[in-house]
């Protein structure tokens, strides 16, 4: 009986050991496994510790970055600031361009609406002014015809005064209007070859006179910067003075070129003519003067008046020399051309 | 299809001032010879019948180089044409707002009333017929020179 | 009533101007029948008014007319059947670009300027004469209306 209460207790206290030796491994076990995760988690600790002092150098850094930046952007606003300033004053200034730039868009406006009108006026008065002078020379006209056997020399001569002055009368006003033209009109810039114009023109003029002997000799001259159409102006009427004036020559011989004078270069038109006295040369230019009278050599006397125009629009002098029956020679700048 | 030399030239210079529709070679030759003689038109194009004056006028592509062109000053057109007649050239030209205002002169050898009134009723601005002696003849169309290309006035493009 | 076929019809305002016109229609050819009208109203009735006329050979119609300008008389001659063949030639004093773009637009035969001096003019109006009474042939056939006209 003992003995099986023995065997029992005995197989009891096994059982029991075993079970406390399973248990005992496990605690040993978990003991191991908290060895392992106590050593991981200092190694975690290290770890951190770690990250803190390597982020407290980066905040170090940080805060050295956030410094110069907030540096930086003082420097910057400082900038702007001036920036500020100087556009403020370019704001200014180009408020002050604008206000000019109107002004003179206004003004260019209302120069181009006077010379508009001036225009439209020039125009209705050329035609108001000549419309009568056409009855004046249509109806003398019908007088002559129809009237001719009835009408004795003087009568006739009346007649002929009549239409010759009817045709001054028109040739004064196209002249007026030429020269007032002449104040308004934009001049086009080109390169002119003065010596080519000269000889075109005088093609033109001296088939008017087919019966007369005129040469003309062009000598080199350089290229000049002008308005075609006003330089052709002015050597047509400088060309048809010479023409003009060297009427009583047998032979007239006009010569067109360039020369040196007083340390500058000019034009000239030179002729054979009849001259005129330099005592009277102030006046050549004005307008409705004239050195000769109507009955020796017909004119208007705004022909170089034009010329003068012209050339003063360009930036040139004008001046003429001469002497009485020993012809006459007028000069005249322009503006270089470009050298061929 | 171009056919003169004179057309050739006129259309790479541009300068078209008479476009002369006549099929009738010794009638054109003596019309341009006039014309040049007389130094009244720079370039003058000669077309030979109604097709060709239709095709030039109004080509069937691109634009127009004779309606299109400021400076033709008139038209020679003669009414009896080959293939398309001289009326319907008229009808046509002064239909378009684009050629209309371009004198047409119709220089023919017909006097047939129909014609006349046909012509005047399309608008045609002025009818010639042609004289039958060859001085009268030059005399006419130097006269119409002088007229159309001198005296009147067109307007500026 | 004057029935007498008129060859030639000016419409002129300026009476120098028509008068020196007229001697050069009628100096070469004194049976020319020349009618001056003053402005348009006037031009307006002689055409279309209860006058019976022949087509004239030639209207010479300058711009700048009184009551009814002479842009105006155009566009009326050209528009209607019975004046529209009739030749018209714009002889005015305006080279305005509108004026002559306006006188081809309504159909006008020819514009010429008027040139400012009197040997020019009266060469110009020679010219007028000489082109549209002698070269150019007008469409002259007018039985049938002139009847109906002389009736009404």
């Amino acid at each position: 009986m003992e003995e099986t209460q023995t065997i029992t207790e005995s197989r009891y206290l096994r059982e029991r050991l075993a079970t406390l030796e399973e248990t005992q491994r496990a605690t040993l076990n978990i003991l191991e496994d908290f060895d392992e995760e106590k050593a991981k988690l200092q190694r975690l600790q290290q770890a951190t510790m770690n990250l803190l002092e390597d982020f407290d150098e980066e905040r170090g850094n940080f805060q050295r970055v956030q410094k110069a930046t907030l540096n930086l952007l003082e420097d910057m606003n400082e900038e702007r600031v001036k920036l500020g300033d100087t556009q403020n004053a370019l704001m200014n200034i180009l408020e002050d361009v604008e206000v000019e730039r109107v002004k003179a868009e206004q003004a260019r406006a209302l120069m181009e609406a006077v010379n508009r009108e001036l225009e439209a006026f020039s125009y209705s008065v050329s035609h108001d002014l000549r419309a009568p002078l056409r009855a004046i020379s249509g109806f003398a006209q019908a007088v002559v015809e129809d009237y001719a056997p009835r009408l004795d020399d003087e009568g006739k001569r009346f007649l002929g005064l009549i239409q010759d002055n009817a045709h001054r009368m028109g040739q004064l006003i196209d002249d007026l209007l030429t020269f007032s033209r002449l104040g308004r009109q934009q001049i086009v810039e080109t390169q002119i070859d003065l010596g080519l114009l000269a000889q075109s023109v005088f093609e033109e003029l001296v088939a008017q006179a087919p019966k007369r002997r005129i040469e003309l000799k062009v000598q080199p001259a350089p290229l000049a910067r002008g308005d075609k159409a006003m330089v052709r102006q002015v050597l047509v009427n400088l060309l048809s003075n010479a023409i003009k004036f060297t009427r009583p020559r047998a032979e007239a011989i006009i010569e067109f070129g360039y020369v040196q004078e007083s340390g500058q270069g000019a034009y000239y038109v030179k002729d054979n003519g009849v001259g005129f006295d330099m005592q009277y040369a102030a006046k050549l230019f004005g307008v409705f003067q004239r050195l000769h009278s109507v009955s020796e050599f017909e004119g208007t006397g705004v022909g170089l008046a034009i010329v003068f125009r012209i050339i003063t629009r360009h930036g040139g002098r004008l001046w003429a020399r001469g002497a009485v029956d020993k012809g006459a020679m007028f000069f005249f700048t322009l503006p270089e051309g470009e050298a061929s | 299809m171009r056919n003169t030399r004179d057309h050739d030239e006129a259309i790479a210079g541009g300068r078209v001032e008479v476009v002369l529709v006549e099929d009738n070679p010794n009638d054109a030759e003596l019309i341009l010879r006039v014309l040049r003689k007389h130094n009244v038109a720079n370039q003058v194009v000669l077309l030979k019948d109604g097709v060709e004056a239709l095709d030039y006028f109004f080509p069937p592509d691109g634009p127009l180089p004779g309606a299109a062109n400021a400076t033709l000053k008139i038209i020679l057109l003669d009414l009896k044409l080959p293939k398309v007649d001289g009326i319907e050239v008229l009808r046509r030209i002064k239909a378009d707002e684009r050629t209309r205002s371009v004198p047409v002169v119709v220089l023919t050898s017909s006097t047939e009333q129909r014609d006349l009134k046909n012509a005047y009723d399309l608008g045609a601005n002025s009818y010639v017929a042609k004289p039958i002696k060859f001085d009268e003849f030059a005399k006419a169309v130097a006269d119409m020179g002088l007229y159309w290309l001198v005296l009147n006035k067109l307007p500026d493009h | 009533m004057n029935e007498e076929k008129v060859d030639i019809v000016i419409v002129e305002d300026d009476p120098n101007d028509a008068e020196l016109i007229t001697r050069v229609f009628r100096k070469h050819n004194m049976a020319n029948r020349v009618v001056v009208l003053k402005d348009g109203e006037e031009a307006l009735s002689f055409f279309f008014g209860s006058r019976a006329n022949d087509r004239p050979k030639v209207v010479l119609l300058d711009l700048k007319l009184p009551k009814v300008n002479g842009i105006e008389v155009l566009q009326r001659l050209k528009s209607e059947e019975r004046t529209k063949d009739v030749p018209v030639v714009v002889l005015t004093s305006s080279a305005e670009s509108q004026d002559i773009k306006d006188a081809y637009k309504y159909g006008v035969n020819s514009y010429v300027t008027k040139p400012i001096r009197f040997e020019d003019f009266a060469n110009a109006v020679t010219e007028l004469r000489f082109y549209w009474l002698l070269l150019n042939k007008p469409n002259e056939g007018q039985g049938a209306d002139l009847t109906q006209r002389t009736r009404g």
